[in-house]
């Protein structure tokens, strides 16, 4: 059976391959069809499958890092054959990112990072071990709708609370988004703690603050 | 309908009806099929975890006669957790009278090789000091840590900055001066705590830094075995898998990257290594029995095949054991249990 245009946009990621995944958006916007379609049912299947295999161990860092690059290559041209105004890229969306204060795990957040920005996003990384109020600050200056955070250890995870608890205090909870993330996180601590967005993995934050964007 | 009591993998409680905790032991088992491609549990090793997890026991043990190795790594770290402001000595003298432990380990709050270089000389002295009251074999254990040689932390270029940026051979490069690096502070250390007197020397969470960080520790354990060919070396990992930060990093003809435990154990053996800790992460998402099926399918093949002893490693975060503070004995215990008897282990 022949590979379709969305597989073959699938394949392009997963085989990090930039040439063909031009081919398939020149291909798919000559017929006349619709740019997001391929975006959708090709580009972000194709590196939803790079995240899969990445957290299974098949894939890897090397790899995954190379996919995301031609992500962004794909994404950059869609959005380019847009009408002005219609552009539903990502770039204005300012994202702050950080490992929390007393954590310096920072694998998974990179990871996390290079899909953001292949996703188009705009993301101020602050690195690791990062007090809360550092955050709260470079996404005041920087417009930033989200602060996502990363906490390794169950000692740090009360660093994502107080990150709640100075927004309510700022008067910013709301306005800021966030979203939490790392091994001891889970969906019932991000509600009890009241985060916006729970991410298992880099693949769901990346849907998670697409949805929150849309819901403004 | 019974109800069966039991956790989350973050420690949360849990009722589930004997239907849902066949459903999560058959999915655990299905996973561990799927990521590390080992055979699924057979029918009466699924019975045994059904009846485990039904027992209402809140605390369950291996029969007599079962009884396997306790050890502890970085136990003088652990016990401060729980603001207990022990020196290190007496700490290593309460785990073997009070905690039931057959082996120790002394080690230093810097818990990396590198990182001890410069105060290499003091621990000797406290090593003397531990020896001198305690009786229980001592290791002396650290991690490789291969992210301490980055920059910032480090001498070398850092790779989380050049991969996304698309330079691969140059983070690959720095990758490999990384690995020369890290063998040489390991052996230096190991070298001298060995003929110090300690009885061996543990490699702790190995891989933390991806495959540079595993071939490291093989490299550092084949220059040791080398030079001493009585030295004991355990190796303990930091993951089920062996995350691909460099990805095309060989050894004996083996790529590094995805390996799972027996794969792990395999390449380890080969290496010298004395005792093997193969590891399986909780996911804090899933149920302890799922957890624990997927970790005793996984853990499974390496009792089986080794030519070495098995200390699996069961503490927070790993072994199903719940990513908690404090993990509750009702699965700690059976978690332990199973491993135990299902895994045919040498040693906890």
């Amino acid at each position: 059976m022949s590979e379709n245009i969305y597989e073959k946009a699938s394949r392009a990621i997963l085989e990090h391959d930039e040439e063909l995944a031009l081919e398939t958006i020149k291909i798919h916007l000559d017929g006349g069809a619709e740019p997001m379609a391929l975006m959708n049912e090709g580009f972000i299947v194709g590196i939803s499958k790079v995240g899969d295999l990445f957290g299974s161990g098949k894939l890897f860092l090397p790899e995954l890092m190379m996919s995301a690059d031609v992500m962004l290559v794909a994404s950059q041209a869609l959005n380019e054959s847009m009408p002005e105004g219609q552009q539903s890229g990502y770039a204005h969306v300012h994202i702050t990112a950080a490992t929390v204060k007393g954590d310096i795990h920072d694998i998974g957040k990179g990871i996390g990072i290079a899909l953001f920005r292949a996703n188009g996003f705009t993301v101020h990384d602050l690195g690791r071990d990062v007090d809360t109020d550092a955050m709260i600050d470079n996404a005041v200056k920087n417009g930033s709708k989200i602060i996502a955070t990363s906490a390794l250890l169950t000692t740090t995870l009360g660093e994502q609370k107080k990150l709640e608890d100075h927004l309510k205090k700022a008067g910013l909870k709301g306005q800021i988004k966030t979203m939490v993330a790392g091994a001891p996180v889970t969906p019932r601590w991000a509600s009890r703690i009241g985060a916006d967005i729970y991410a298992e993995n880099a693949h769901e934050g990346v849907s998670g603050v697409i949805n929150a964007v849309r819901e403004g | 309908m019974t109800t069966i009591n039991t956790r989350m993998g973050d420690g949360s409680p849990l009722a589930m009806s004997e239907d849902e905790l066949r459903r999560d032991i058959d999915d655990g088992i299905s996973q561990a099929v799927e990521n590390a491609s080992v055979a699924p549990l057979n029918k009466e090793e699924i019975e045994y975890l059904v009846e485990l997890f039904k027992r209402p026991d809140r605390i369950v043990g291996v029969e007599p006669g079962k009884e396997i190795v306790l050890t502890y790594d970085a136990a003088t770290l652990k016990i401060k957790r729980h603001a207990l402001f022990e020196d290190r000595v007496n700490a290593l003298a309460m785990y073997e009278r009070l905690l039931g432990a057959d082996t120790l380990e002394l080690c230093h709050i810097d818990y990396s090789y590198k990182t001890l270089k410069p105060i290499v000389s003091y621990e000797q002295a406290t090593l003397e000091q531990a020896l001198s009251v305690t009786h229980s074999p001592m290791f002396y254990g650290a991690m490789p840590n291969l992210g301490l040689y980055t920059q910032p932390d480090g001498p070398f270029p850092n790779p989380m900055e050049l991969l996304p940026m698309g330079r691969i051979a140059e983070g690959r490069a720095a990758y490999d001066s990384m690995v020369d690096a890290a063998v040489e502070d390991i052996c230096f250390i190991s070298e001298i705590m060995w003929e110090s007197g300690a009885d061996g020397i543990n490699f702790d969470t190995v891989g933390a830094s991806g495959d540079p960080d595993f071939k490291a520790s093989l490299l550092a354990a084949e220059k040791l075995k080398a030079k001493y060919p009585d030295i004991a070396i355990e190796m303990g990992m930091a993951g089920e898998f062996v995350l691909g930060m460099h990805g095309e990093m060989w050894h004996e003809g083996v790529r590094l990257a995805g390996l799972y435990p027996l794969d792990q154990l395999k390449l380890a053996e080969k290496a010298g290594v004395t005792i093997f800790g193969p590891v399986v992460n909780t996911n804090a998402n899933e149920s302890v029995p799922w957890n624990l099926a997927r970790t005793i399918a996984i853990i499974k093949p390496c009792g089986e095949r080794a030519t070495i002893p098995i200390h699996a490693n069961m503490g927070m975060g790993v072994g199903a054991v719940p990513v908690t503070d404090y993990p509750p004995v009702d699965v700690v215990s059976r978690a332990s249990k199973a491993m135990v008897e299902l895994c045919r282990l040498d040693g906890l």
